[in-house]
């Protein structure tokens, strides 16, 4: 059960001819936004520094390219560790689905085009999985990160089944297959879909009520049950979201790659998971924004894509980019360490 | 309770758990004792062929291959997916040798550093197995005994030689090049990138190598990595050097999006089926020029007959010549032009085993016995 000191400190209060006070609350209110977006900043620059091409309009779009997938997964994974919870199973879903919708569509095997049903099928068959992982949480008690660490793999057996033996499935419309980074607003459409999944996400966070049992459950469950809330419905639906969210992930993969095979979404939980966090959003629940998350996964694909320009060997690339995301953490937390939380 | 019994308690708690571990251990026949090398019966054997994964096209190969020769010597198979993991990979291995039977084992190990727990494990249980790919150099077959039968490979120098060769040629034997390595510790990868460097310094100093990015055999890593390149070097990059096919896939999806793909060339190893399609599509008009032809189940039923000849004694692995315990078979360079040429193996795999199976395994066509391991890789002055 979480849960966050009270603060004694009087509210700052706006008076008349006092803007210091203005200016002082909103920084005390987004401290989290103000320090990432500082951190990227700065990033930014040094590389810019380090290699002018990094400021190129084509390495910025680049750059958002390479944010957009990891994107729309990490806005699921917000909402999944709002109400204190942990979702392991994000690229074993993604598999699945990806795999389901390119199977569906005009492919290099052959087969039926679904067209548009292929898309739901792909998500239908996402949120099925999430609607598991959130029954076998909340009914047989079975902790999040279990849970959902075997639903990974059933979601990766489920593509290997698919997968078959047969070669491996590519997208046979163009237009599809280069979708992703084709540009629409000056930006790529993957980071144009991530951009509205998250708007999206923090509407219903902010106006629903939904999103206000959420964060009730995150801060508090033992008292949002306690006050009528149905604690369990939301997390289950918080689960199936959260593995619909994967499913549109793993169909944007599939369109990245143009192709599919049982592994395509490796490596993008553990880029989704600490953009999460380094947005700002509690890993003990109830407290969060999809702001934070946006800019979190914006940080991280800055870090990737300057060591690459900026010619650090692979060798360190790995290491170096771990030292300035614990950096990162550390800058953007420092206003948190005073308080106390209770991890779930 | 009294101090006596208070310090004899874990003191015997640790006795009882030292004893009971002992007992399990030396209850474990599979990994204790000298493996034994006499001839052995046909009806004892079991055929296994271990692969690190069963989606990838050439691992996929690995198990075709092995149950073609095992349906051939009418032996049982047992299949061992790694999925990519060096535990499952050992754990699934130790679980076939706790059977019983006396195994006929091929193995494409998940990393070198699985070979020296294998090969013991399979001499404990009186088993008989080919390495091929990778193993740490001071591993070699004849120090370890007759159960361990032979190391193979193809070599990877030429490999990146060859390719190498095709791509300068294709850009006008000057011009930046990118180049993609699999994983960085894989000897596999290594010896083909040395290969690549050693080609272009000895035949084409004009070729200047950009920025090499290892990609992990992954066409989606690989696919980010060649979006990285381009934004960091733009229309200075004129072909593309892939370790293997998979990565090629994800490298010509961000030159397609970039609208480069018909600009740039690149070359790879393995001619992947997705590679032939894309090669006879004429994708980026004619974007590959050069492969390497080579075939997992040509390497897995040469591994597993290898063996196969050493359990039955037709074979005596500690009489055999160096070049057959640590062997380099042959690899082909291919360019577009001549790919039906190679091919046609693809269309009788059936035929091709009962030519090995006549021939024997290091002499037996595209494929035969060319030269000895351990491969060097060159040093290069940087």
């Amino acid at each position: 059960m979480s849960s966050t000191a009270t603060n004694d400190k009087p509210r700052n209060r706006v008076t008349a001819g006092q803007p210091n006070n203005v200016i002082a609350g909103f920084i005390k209110r987004n401290v989290e936004v103000i320090s990432i977006s500082a951190s990227i900043l700065v990033l930014a620059t040094i590389f810019s520094i380090l290699n002018p091409r990094f400021a190129t309009i084509e390495n910025l779009q680049n750059l958002l390219n390479q944010a957009g997938l990891p994107l729309i997964i990490a806005v699921g994974a917000t909402f999944v560790i709002l109400i204190g919870s942990i979702d392991l199973s994000v690229e074993g879903v993604m598999s699945a689905s990806g795999m389901a919708f390119v199977l569906m569509s005009a492919n290099s095997r052959g087969g039926t085009d679904f067209g548009f049903w292929a898309y739901v099928v792909a998500i239908g068959l996402a949120a099925t999985l999430g609607f598991f992982s959130g029954v076998l949480f909340t009914k047989v008690k079975v902790p999040s990160f279990i849970v959902t660490l075997g639903m990974w793999y059933v979601g990766l057996g489920i593509a290997t089944v698919l997968f078959g033996t047969d070669t491996m499935p590519f997208l046979t419309n163009d237009d599809l297959s280069t979708w992703a980074s084709q540009q629409n607003l000056g930006m790529p459409n993957n980071f144009l879909l991530g951009l509205l999944v998250a708007i999206l996400g923090a509407l219903l966070l902010r106006f629903t009520s939904f999103g206000r049992v959420t964060l009730a459950v995150g801060n508090n469950e033992e008292i949002a049950r306690g006050n009528g809330l149905k604690v369990n419905r939301n997390k289950v639906t918080i689960f199936v979201l959260a593995g619909a969210i994967s499913g549109i992930a793993g169909i944007v993969a599939t369109i990245q790659l143009g192709a599919v095979n049982p592994t395509i979404a490796a490596g993008n939980l553990f880029i989704a998971l600490p953009a999460v966090v380094i947005g700002g959003t509690s890993l003990a629940g109830g407290k969060g924004s999809m702001l934070g998350t946006v800019l979190g996964v914006i940080l991280l694909t800055t870090l990737t894509n300057g060591l690459t320009l900026a010619d650090v060997s692979p060798n360190f690339k790995t290491a170096v980019s771990g030292a300035i995301l614990i950096l990162a953490i550390v800058i953007t937390a420092w206003s948190q360490r005073d308080r106390l939380r209770i991890s779930k | 309770m009294s101090l006596k019994s208070i310090l004899t308690k874990p003191v015997r708690m640790i006795a009882a758990l030292t004893l009971a571990s002992s007992l399990v251990l030396t209850g474990c026949t599979s990994t204790t004792g000298e493996g034994s090398t006499a001839p052995l019966k046909k009806e004892d054997l079991v055929m296994v062929v271990s692969v690190i994964n069963t989606t990838n096209p050439y691992f996929a190969a690995n198990i075709l291959g092995a149950q073609v020769l095992a349906k051939k010597l009418d032996i049982p198979l047992e299949i061992v997916d790694s999925q990519g993991s060096s535990q499952v990979e050992i754990s699934k291995i130790q679980a076939i040798l706790a059977k019983g039977k006396k195994v006929v084992m091929f193995v494409n190990t998940v990393a070198s550093s699985d070979a020296p727990t294998i090969v013991n494990d399979v001499k404990a249980a009186g088993g008989f197995v080919t390495i091929w790919w990778n193993k740490p150099d001071e591993l070699n077959p004849a120090d370890v005994g007759n159960n361990f039968v032979a190391f193979q490979k193809h070599s990877g120098l030429e490999s990146g030689a060859c390719t190498a060769s095709a791509l300068s040629e294709a850009i006008g034997k000057e011009g930046g090049i990118i180049a993609l390595p699999g994983v960085q510790d894989s000897t596999t990868s290594a010896t083909r990138v040395a290969g690549m460097y050693q080609e272009l310094d000895a035949n084409y100093p004009n070729v200047t190598v950009l920025d090499e990015i290892p990609s992990n055999w992954d066409p989606q890593l690989a696919y980010k990595n060649s979006k990285d390149l381009i934004a960091k070097h733009g229309d200075k990059i004129k072909g593309v050097w892939t370790a293997d096919d998979g990565m090629q896939i994800g490298a010509m999806q961000a030159f397609k999006e970039a609208g480069l793909l018909e600009k740039v060339k690149f070359v790879s190893d393995g001619l992947y089926p997705e590679t032939v399609a894309a090669i006879k599509a004429n994708e980026g008009n004619g974007a590959i020029v050069g492969e390497t032809f080579h075939r997992g189940y040509m390497a897995s039923a040469i591994g597993l007959y290898t063996a196969y000849l050493a359990a039955i004694g037709e074979i005596d692995p500690s009489t055999l010549p160096a070049e057959k315990r640590d062997s380099l078979f042959a690899i082909s360079c291919v360019t577009p032009d001549k790919i039906d040429e190679y091919l046609k193996w693809d269309n009788d795999v059936e035929g091709w085993v009962d030519t090995l199976i006549e021939n024997g395994p290091w002499d037996t066509a595209p494929v035969p016995l060319v030269g000895a391991g351990p491969e060097q890789i060159p040093t290069r002055n940087n």
